[in-house]
């Protein structure tokens, strides 16, 4: 009870709220100037009409009215003493298009009460012949202001968005019986489509009582699909559809572009959607569930495979034709069409070796025209030529099947011709950029890092083995060493057997003796004057005691002569053995002979002495 | 000794297959078909083939068959040949052909101790096997007169004889040992290179063993040992195993 009364208590409010308030009706257009093949959109806008209130549009003979929605809008507000305030906005949108050119008027649009009616200002419009949408601005170019886009007019006249119907009328659905006042209702555009083609799923809600809101949608699980949305309005607006002579209202809720992945027969399963209804506090939330569809995908013929669904075109242009060796180019080659861009495959802008062409840069945008996916990807060349002369580069050609005719189709570029002209100084190859940085003006570069020329005459002979693996090679290493311990047995083996010889002992005795000498000559130039003179001395009489027979120390030098005499030893070499020895005794005691000159004369006399003997 | 000597002069004697002009033309009808247009590196491959199967060899045919098969895109005769010409005779082109192989070779070698070649492996790559040859016998034969004439001399006469006497023994030394460390690597030290695209490199000799990897085409490795059909292997990185021996072409 108490419910109930709080009720009628919020009715009352709203009522008196809505009486006092005033209605606001005019009419406004987007736009003041337009051409005679532009459209524009006429709103007429309605603010707290009265019950039974209807709206009269204007029906100007010179204006033809292509198309009509209506959307409704409520707010609530606290007025004044806190009391509440409704305001419901109707907006009904108009897409006109003048029909001549010249001043139009379009006459006031009629909104009649009960108690009055209620009409808007008349509109004058200019219309001019053609089109005028050209003269306003791209409404996202991304360049900047001033910047001349050198691919103006990239794609011919070929627009694979022409001809594309508008979006599909949706069929009247079936009513649940149970459900009759709100239902869920998907539906699509095809039921049979080609792999990689693609149906829009559309998901409504018609109702025939008052919605407040639509609190969770939950789309089914598009398995097998690929799926791109197309719209998910965040406000609901209510269109008029009259379903077997009963008015409902329909509200979208989503729409989808799905691509087919797989052949064979595909089930979407049943959205749902919660949805509170009736007005403030006496709405209640329901619960609905959708429909499921079913959707025959047919495979692209065994040709198609790999290939693009839908309708492309290509085009390729360079930035210049014509060029100096070392100068980049952009080539910009770009893709158009309806279907799925992400599945999009490019053909490989490729050209003669004397062209360096640099990894491209890749532009996606994806575009949604009626209902329709689509997109343009633009790929961007850095091509650096390296040599003059003229090349081309072949023409692309990008072939897709086509799921309107059921036929693979292609659209190709021409091929690019790229006359290379002599840089500064007539340079005819270029330097290597960095691919990032461009070459400041035309260098000379030689290339090198291809293979090497071959040898063009041959010196032929058999592979020839290493000389240490030759057969004579070992033996003639070893030779050396062979022969040094052959010589060295031999010496030790005459050594061993002459022990007992008198004539070796002597010729070993003369050899120390020798030796002796030698040392003595290490004395020369030492301050030890005596032992210089005894060393030679010694050596001396080893000498003569090798070449008697018997030790000669200790004889009177008239002994020694003797000897000498009986060994046959001539007059001379007897004289100078004996000067020798004299020196000797003189160097020994004698005052002076220590000088250096003095060593080296007694030096010299006994080794004179001792070749002397050797000598007779 | 003396019927030895006798059979290899005859051998010696024995007429080539081709006469010099004949050899030479047919070099040349080789290089012509490698620089025609369109390149026929078929041609210019039988043509350098030719002449090594009838003993027409060299550094210059091999540097050219090798260059012939790497324009043809065969990496591995490409490294083979290439190879071969190098051990013969280093070149700047032989190493540049060599090096655009090696970067075509599809093995990246990660990881591993060897990452460069050993010492002396390094030092025996770098010797010239005649120049050290020659080296060290001229040096043991002068060390051998020097020590005679050394004895022969009197003591205080030998003084020039000893240092001569000295650096002989240190270049005889050092010559000999370099000579002992090529005839190692040449004995001990079997290098290959890989000639099918693809070969199964398994864990142990035999079909139904583990693949433990896949080596390709013009790949250098080691050969160490054999068994069966199956060559044990060895890349640079120290990674081992066992391959068809018909595989690998041993340099």
């Amino acid at each position: 009870m108490r419910r109930i009364g709080r009720s009628l208590a919020a009715a009352t409010v709203l009522l008196a709220a809505t009486a006092s308030a005033e209605v606001e009706f005019y009419q406004t257009v987007d736009r003041q100037k337009v051409g005679t093949e532009d459209t524009f959109h006429l709103t007429i806008v309605v603010g707290d009409a009265p019950e039974g209130a209807t709206v009269q549009f204007p029906a100007p003979n010179d204006f033809e009215v292509l198309q009509r929605s209506q959307s409704t809008q409520m707010s609530y507000s606290l007025g004044t003493g806190n009391q509440g305030v409704i305001k419901r906005v109707q907006k009904y949108t108009l897409t006109m298009r003048a029909n001549r050119p010249g001043k139009l008027t379009i006459p006031p649009a009629a909104l009649a009460t009960a108690q009055k009616t209620y009409k808007t200002d008349a509109i004058t419009m200019e219309v001019v012949k053609g089109r005028t949408q050209a003269d306003a601005p791209p409404p996202s170019s991304g360049r900047p202001p001033g910047f001349v886009d050198p691919f103006q007019g990239f794609f011919g006249d070929d627009d694979p968005f022409a001809g594309m119907p508008q979006l599909p009328h949706i069929p009247d659905p079936d009513v649940p019986r149970s459900e009759s006042d709100l239902f869920l209702r998907a539906t699509i555009d095809k039921d049979t489509v080609y792999a990689g083609e693609q149906l829009n799923l559309t998901l409504h809600i018609y109702s025939r009582v008052e919605l407040s809101s639509v609190d969770a949608v939950t789309m089914p699980k598009l398995e097998g699909f690929l799926s791109e949305d197309l719209d998910s309005p965040t406000q609901l607006a209510p269109e008029q559809r009259i379903i077997n002579g009963v008015p409902y209202r329909s509200y979208l809720l989503r729409r989808r572009a799905l691509f087919a992945l797989k052949p064979g027969t595909l089930t979407i399963g049943a959205a749902e959607a919660d949805i509170t209804t009736g007005m403030f506090f006496q709405g209640h939330r329901v619960h609905r569930k959708g429909n499921p569809l079913t959707v025959t995908v047919k495979p692209l013929p065994k040709e198609a495979a790999g290939f693009v669904v839908g309708r492309w075109r290509i085009a390729a242009e360079a930035s210049q034709t014509t060029v100096q060796v070392g100068t980049p180019i952009q080539v910009r080659v770009a893709i158009e069409g309806r279907g799925h861009l992400k599945s999009a495959v490019m053909p490989k802008l490729t050209g003669p070796a004397a062209l360096r062409i640099y990894e491209p840069t890749t532009t996606d945008k994806t575009v949604i025209t009626h209902g329709t996916l689509g997109g343009r990807r633009v790929q961007e060349y850095v091509v650096l030529p390296q040599q003059t002369g003229t090349f081309v580069m072949p023409g692309l050609n990008l072939q897709f099947f086509n799921p309107e005719t059921g036929r693979i189709e292609e659209s190709k570029t021409d091929p690019i011709t790229l006359t290379v002209t002599p840089g500064a100084g007539g340079a005819n190859f270029a330097a290597t950029p960095s691919p990032g940085a461009p070459a400041e003006g035309p260098k000379n570069r030689l290339e090198a890092g291809g293979l090497k020329q071959l040898r063009h005459t041959a010196q032929f002979g058999e592979a020839s083995r290493p000389l240490w693996q030759r057969a004579w090679f070992l033996p003639f290493a070893a030779g050396p060493f062979a022969l040094t311990l052959i010589f060295g047995a031999f010496g030790l083996a005459r050594r061993v057997a002459g022990a007992t010889d008198p004539a070796s002992e002597k010729r070993r005795k003369a050899r120390a003796a020798r030796a002796r000498l030698a040392a003595a000559e290490k004395l020369k130039r030492s301050g030890k004057t005596q032992d210089f003179y005894s060393e030679v001395e010694k050596a001396l009489y080893g000498f003569l005691e090798a070449r008697l027979g018997e030790p000669a120390a200790g004889l009177t030098r008239d002994q020694l002569d003797k000897k000498m005499t009986d060994a046959g030893v001539s007059e001379a070499v007897r004289t100078g053995v004996k000067s020798a020895l004299d020196t000797c005794d003189m160097g020994r005691f004698a005052p002076g002979m220590g000088d250096a000159h003095a060593r080296a004369s007694a030096l010299d006399e006994a080794a004179a002495a001792m070749e002397a003997w050797d000598a007779k | 000794m003396t019927l030895g000597l006798f059979a290899a002069l005859l051998l010696a004697q024995q007429p080539s297959y081709y006469t010099p002009e004949e050899a030479q033309a047919l070099f040349r009808e080789g290089n012509d078909a490698f620089y025609k247009d369109p390149p026929d590196y078929a041609a210019a491959k039988a043509a350098y083939l030719k002449l090594l199967e009838h003993g027409h060899d060299g550094a210059d045919v091999l540097f050219n068959l090798g260059t012939a098969c790497l324009a043809n895109g065969e990496l591995g005769p490409a490294v083979l040949y290439l190879e071969r010409a190098r051990k013969l005779r280093r070149a700047d082109d032989i190493e540049a052909n060599l090096s655009i192989a090696r970067a075509r070779q599809g093995d990246q070698l990660v990881g591993g101790a060897a990452v460069s070649e050993p010492f002396l492996e390094r030092v025996a790559d770098a010797t010239d096997d005649d120049a050290v040859s020659i080296v060290s016998l001229a040096s043991l034969w002068l060390t051998f007169a020097l020590v005679v004439l050394f004895r022969r001399l009197l003591p205080g006469r030998r003084t020039w004889v000893a240092f001569l006497l000295v650096m002989s023994i240190i270049t005889a030394a050092v010559s000999t040992t370099l000579v002992g460390i090529d005839a190692w690597f040449a004995t001990h030290y079997v290098e290959g290179v890989v000639m099918p695209d693809t070969a199964r490199v398994r864990e142990f000799p035999g079909d139904t063993a583990r693949v433990a990897f896949e080596v390709h085409a013009g790949l250098k490795v080691r050969i160490l040992e054999e068994s069966g059909k199956f060559v044990r292997i060895r890349l640079t990185n120290n990674l081992e195993g066992w391959t068809e021996r018909e595989g690998v072409v041993p340099l």
